[in-house]
């Protein structure tokens, strides 16, 4: 392991000699600030000359080992990122080899936003005609190292948001392509993890849409045939469920397509099958039954096809609150009175 | 189904909230150096969690309040971008004539989010804004805003998604003055964060998530009404079911409190995120404040504050939060017999919208906006 600039015995920049021609700059304190923070010795010394830098504008090598140092003790102290960029095109410095060593930053530090950010600017100013098919591998590169980076946090907002705005930004039919088994390995993985459930929505009726994929009824086919399979294998799963709602409502298909498939879901018992049907998959044998969200989804049904109607979807919204969902009895109750006001 | 008695309440640690966050805004250990770039945010939460509580008066002294409103107008910067608030000095010269330098003007400048919260502190210690730089900041905001309708955090660069649309949209507010705002342009980007799942993710495309719910609904609502829009109109009646649905579905079965996405854990901040944001869709009642007293609850530190979870640490971000949580979701009436009911229910009610006591709000709308010089010939001509 190589050994990183922010090891305790470093010497401070104060006692440096390559640092001696510069003068550092204290900071402001005033009389009673609010919620000052007491520094360790190594932060004061950096950040004194990094303000030393800046008040002379120097752009330099030893400015982008400063600003590191300041980074990896104090990740989201943006304006040190903001000069380590400018210093970085200043010195038309390799970009390739920055992105390496951020590699090992953004994992270290991947709940801060300035990581990220940082990254794009790299990448926008490494590719500034993304669609070349020079840009391509380079592309495909940094999707791998996302992948790398969500096995350590799969659910990551900050690096979800950079995977889909590479995709957007580099916009490659051979980027896109892989992403549905992507989502499905991080699914099999954890069914409940809903940064992916919401990728894969991302992908395909979203910026990914246009990509290939003219057959609409066949996705929407074949999306719905995965979101069963995977409501089937766990059926509480408010992740899958929203995730079957909003495909239906984005194709505006009615809810009712789906009445014989939450059927199965909505008595205490697995309903006995003597065919396998292959369209609607049952749920497993440990299935916890009935499942809420095949109730609400039913009542949806119901609901919607109205007159006489109404009544079933009331009484499956009273099942809930007082039975199966008490939690959110007071939700179900208004869904009955907005129900009964607006038939 | 006979209903089950609510479970005691257990102690209000009111004192204890407060010398958090007394104990904060005096000095922070080395260990909190990542808020070092956001000194005035972490100032709010405490100023904040002293106003809610009614205590900023009994548990601070006058010098002090003196020296925290000087130290925010310390803040303050202006150049060719406007006038706004910076964080903090983590990046100020101790020299004033360097501080003025081009240099440090474009390495140490305003922040829009600390403008808002900036704005919010020093009403909290009720000053009076006789140095208010308004058409500043102003034109501050106007320097922010981006092609898109978004904004960023500082001129010409930073962060840009929802939370600074709500800033941008909560200073013009507090200003009354929205010539700082191409509202409709901003409202198309409010738009496209809409995710299926019926709350807003952070930027277009993103993952429903309650903070940055709150902030799209909150600044919808906040919008000046014109010929075409009135507040909370850009919001259809499918959309609004939605993402009430979905926000109710995010007070978690296993502990009560609110998640802020889909199958994750509850967490302290999100009780406010999720309720406020179902307290301006008018949907507050579905709130279930039984669960959510005891989620909250379980959050408070020994010692004093909340964290944002049970067993973490506090900190002021999630005290100020849970308790502003708990001014719009006290807990309900089942328990008035309790001996600890009454200690929950003094918390000041909030403004949910601008996020500030009631008193603090009506503070902000008498004397942030300026001063009006055509109010007295106004009302001769009519
Ligand atoms: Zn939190």
């Amino acid at each position: 392991m190589p050994r990183n600039s922010d090891d305790e015995d470093r010497k401070l920049y104060s006692e440096r000699p390559e640092w001696a021609d510069v003068t550092p700059v204290p900071q402001y304190q005033g009389l009673n600030p609010i919620a000052p923070i007491f520094y360790t010795p190594q932060y004061k010394d950096a950040t004194e000359y990094f303000r030393g830098v800046i008040s002379t504008g120097e752009k330099s090598e030893r400015v982008l080992e400063l600003t590191e140092a300041i980074i990896r003790m104090n990740p989201a102290h943006y304006t040190a990122w903001q000069y380590r960029y400018q210093t970085l095109i200043a010195l038309k410095s390799p970009l390739d080899l920055e992105l390496k060593l951020m590699d090992g930053i953004a994992i270290q530090f991947l709940k801060t936003y300035q990581v990220w950010h940082h990254r794009r600017l790299l990448l926008t100013a490494l590719h500034d005609t993304p669609s070349s098919s020079s840009s391509q591998p380079a592309a495909l590169a940094e999707l791998a190292f996302i992948s790398r980076v969500l096995m350590v946090d799969s659910k990551n907002y900050h690096t979800w948001s950079y995977r889909q705005w590479l995709l957007s930004y580099f916009d490659d039919v051979h980027l896109w392509t892989g992403e549905i088994s992507f989502v499905e390995r991080l699914l099999e993985e954890d069914v409940r993890n809903n940064s992916a459930w919401h990728h894969r929505f991302f992908v395909v009726f979203g910026r990914g849409q246009q990509q290939g994929e003219e057959d609409r009824p066949e996705v929407l086919k074949r999306e719905l045939g995965y979101t069963k399979d995977q409501i089937s294998l766990a059926p509480n799963n408010p992740s899958a469920w929203n995730y079957l709602r909003g495909i239906l409502e984005q194709t505006k298909t009615p809810f009712s397509n789906l009445e014989s498939f939450v059927q199965l879901y909505v008595s205490s018992e697995p309903p006995k099958q003597d065919i396998l049907d292959l369209e609607n998959p049952a749920p497993g044998e440990s299935a916890e039954l009935p499942c809420v969200a095949a109730l609400e989804f039913l009542a949806d049904i119901h609901e919607q096809a109205g007159a006489d109607r109404v009544q079933k979807a009331i009484e499956i919204w009273k099942s809930l609150g007082d039975k199966y969902d008490t939690m959110r009895k007071k939700y179900w109750e208004y869904r009955i009175r907005e129900a009964l006001a607006s038939s | 189904m006979p209903s089950q008695p609510p479970p005691p309440l257990p102690h209000f640690a009111r004192t204890g909230h407060a010398a958090h966050c007394n104990r904060c805004l005096t000095g922070l250990p080395s260990s909190q150096i990542d808020v070092d770039a956001q000194t005035l945010a972490v100032g709010f939460y405490c100023l904040g969690t002293l106003d809610i509580l009614g205590l900023l008066e009994s548990k601070t002294n006058e010098v002090e309040r003196k020296d925290w409103k000087e130290w925010i107008w310390e803040q303050v910067r202006t150049g060719s971008y406007g006038t706004g608030f910076k964080p903090g000095s983590y990046m100020t010269p101790e020299s004033k004539s360097l501080s003025e330098t081009d240099q440090f003007r474009e390495f140490d400048p305003p922040h829009l989010i600390m403008t808002y919260v900036a704005l919010l502190s020093l009403a909290i210690l009720r000053d009076d804004f006789s140095k208010l730089d308004r058409q500043g900041i102003t034109k501050f905001v106007r320097s922010c805003q981006r092609e898109d309708g978004s904004f960023s955090s500082l001129p010409n660069s930073g962060d840009s998604d929802l939370r600074e649309v709500y800033c941008a949209f909560a200073i013009s507010s507090m200003l009354d003055d929205w010539s700082g705002v191409d509202v409709d342009r901003a409202i198309q980007y409010i738009r496209r964060c809409m995710s299926y799942e019926g709350g807003y993710g952070q930027e277009p495309s993103g993952e429903a998530l309650g903070g940055t719910t709150y902030c799209a609904l909150a600044s919808l609502y906040l919008a000046p009404s014109s010929k075409h829009r009135d507040p909370g109109t850009s919001i259809t009646p499918t959309e609004r079911s939605r993402m009430i649905r979905w926000l109710v579905q995010n007070q978690t079965l296993e502990h009560g409190g609110f998640s802020g996405r889909t199958n994750k854990l509850a967490d302290a901040c999100y009780c406010f995120w999720c309720g406020a944001s179902l307290h301006i869709l008018g949907a507050s009642p579905l709130v279930n404040s039984t669960t959510l007293t005891t989620f909250l609850s379980s959050c408070q530190f020994k010692f004093g504050g909340f964290a944002k979870a049970p067993n973490e640490r506090p900190d002021p971000y999630h005290t100020y939060l849970s308790l502003a949580a708990i001014s719009l979701f006290p807990p309900p009436s089942e328990n008035k017999d309790d001996p600890n009911y009454e200690e929950w229910k003094n918390v000041s009610r909030i403004d949910p919208l601008l996020n500030a006591t009631l008193e603090t709000e009506k503070w902000i709308r008498r004397h942030v906006p300026a001063p009006s010089h055509y109010q007295t010939f106004e009302s001769h001509e009519h």
